[in-house]
């Protein structure tokens, strides 16, 4: 590879190796995001389905930003009222919350594996603004 | 579904009175045909909706949530063959969802008609490119410094030709404001707006153009994922209706996916440029009219 800046403290070798771990990681985090979030949304219609013969689901999210939603669900299931609709929201927010964690994962691969402080500071950019953008009301 | 009564009302503001058989299908065929076009499914999930009589912004609003799912879904297989840039992507991810809550909270205060009449242009759009697209070849260019700085370079492994592909972005200070352009119109209109990110990645920056469309579809999801945040807190996201079109888009991207291996790309590119008219004709019109 004819990179001109290898990473500071870590061989270009190495570096390359690296960089394709983290490219692993991504792409894992990202599969079983999308899988286990339409495993839920599946599940959630499947037992709609079976418990009353309908798939419609009739109710809204009515301004709940993402933290609220997860909130809301985990204290139906404390509760011990797992409902279809519930699982239909875990999907949901399973399914945000990947590309979410996808971001979180290479702010830490930058940081502390690749040593790359600039894409270190870019990375957490993108994960402030996300941050912020799921916290809005 | 019953007739609409008059002009002007939206008898089905959130997709509960479309039976769910129907949004499932419509949705598969919509992940399908986006799969196999490369423009992802909500340029046609999105006019499709609203000919069922959902009022625009749920349709837009579900259709960006569906774009995380079916972006996440095919960058997880490319990222895994070391064909995205991650660095490119981290890159220009911060221009895109600015851009993306910018655009969503522009669409959120709009009325209906203006973002009918920006849907069929962008519709428009696409068809001219599909209609003009070339197939240049992809040669490499000086770089600059500050794209230098920002270590946007790489190679992948090119199957192909069987060879290790080495390349040098270039021109990352036009790239980023256009990024953000891209972003905006994603949130505005609820698509991934991929093929105005890839336009940007080969004319602007010069990634070879496996490099460019495989790192857009990583930027897709995380836009995309601001994008969604605003309608969710504007309340737009129906579970009701995100169910059947995720569930759907997913499973017709797929298959699409898998079909795209055995049909020319010819044949693709005709009925799609077709299907694109249509599409833009009806939501321009539809626009100007008021609905």
């Amino acid at each position: 590879m004819d990179s001109t800046q290898p990473p500071v403290g870590l061989q270009e070798e190495e570096a390359e190796a690296r960089q394709w771990e983290m490219d692993t990681l991504v792409g894992y985090i990202l599969l079983s995001g999308v899988l286990l979030s339409m495993a839920l949304v599946a599940a959630g219609l499947l037992w709609r389905w079976m418990a009353t013969g309908s798939l419609g689901i009739e109710y809204r999210l009515a301004g709940m930003n993402l933290f609220e939603v997860v909130l809301h669900d985990v204290r139906l299931a404390l509760a011990g009222a797992v409902r279809p609709r519930m699982l239909v929201t875990s999907g949901i927010v399973v399914l945000m919350l990947t590309p979410f964690f996808r971001v979180a994962a290479s702010v830490v691969y930058f940081a502390a594996v690749l040593k790359n402080w600039k894409y270190t500071v870019f990375t957490s950019i993108v994960l402030i603004v996300l941050t912020y953008s799921l916290f809005l009301r | 579904m019953r007739v609409r009564p008059a002009p002007r009302v939206i008898a089905v503001r959130d997709g509960s009175m479309v039976p769910f058989y129907l949004l499932f299908s419509i949705s598969i065929l919509a992940g399908f045909v986006g799969a196999m076009s490369g423009m992802g499914g909500g340029i046609i999930l999105i006019p499709a909706l609203t000919l069922m009589g959902i009022d625009i912004k749920h349709a837009i609003a579900v259709s960006i949530l569906s774009v995380i799912a079916t972006s996440s879904g095919s960058a997880s297989a490319y990222v895994r063959d070391h064909i995205t840039n991650l660095k490119v992507g981290m890159f220009l991810e911060m221009f895109t969802i600015v851009g993306a809550l910018a655009g969503a909270a522009i669409t959120l205060v709009s009325t209906q008609r203006p973002l009918y009449i920006a849907f069929g242009a962008v519709l428009l759009g696409s068809w001219l490119a599909l209609l003009i697209a070339g197939h240049e070849t992809w040669r490499g260019g000086q770089q600059d410094a500050m794209t230098r700085w920002l270590e946007l370079e790489g190679s992948y492994p090119d199957a192909a030709l069987g060879a290790e592909i080495h390349y040098k972005a270039r021109r990352a200070y036009f790239g980023a404001p256009a990024m953000f352009g891209a972003g905006m119109i994603a949130g505005l209109l609820g698509i991934g707006a991929g093929a105005v990110k890839v336009l940007i990645h080969d004319l602007i920056m010069g990634l070879p153009p496996k490099v460019s469309t495989t790192t857009s579809n990583l930027i897709i999801g995380v836009t995309a994922l601001a994008g969604t945040s605003v309608y969710l807190a504007a309340g737009m996201i129906e579970p009701g209706l995100a169910a059947p079109v995720i569930l759907g888009v997913v499973l017709g991207a797929f298959l699409g996916t898998r079909l795209l291996v055995r049909m020319t790309n010819e044949a693709v590119r005709r009925f799609f440029l077709l299907v694109l008219i249509v599409l833009a004709v009806e939501m321009i019109y539809r626009g100007l009219r008021g609905l």
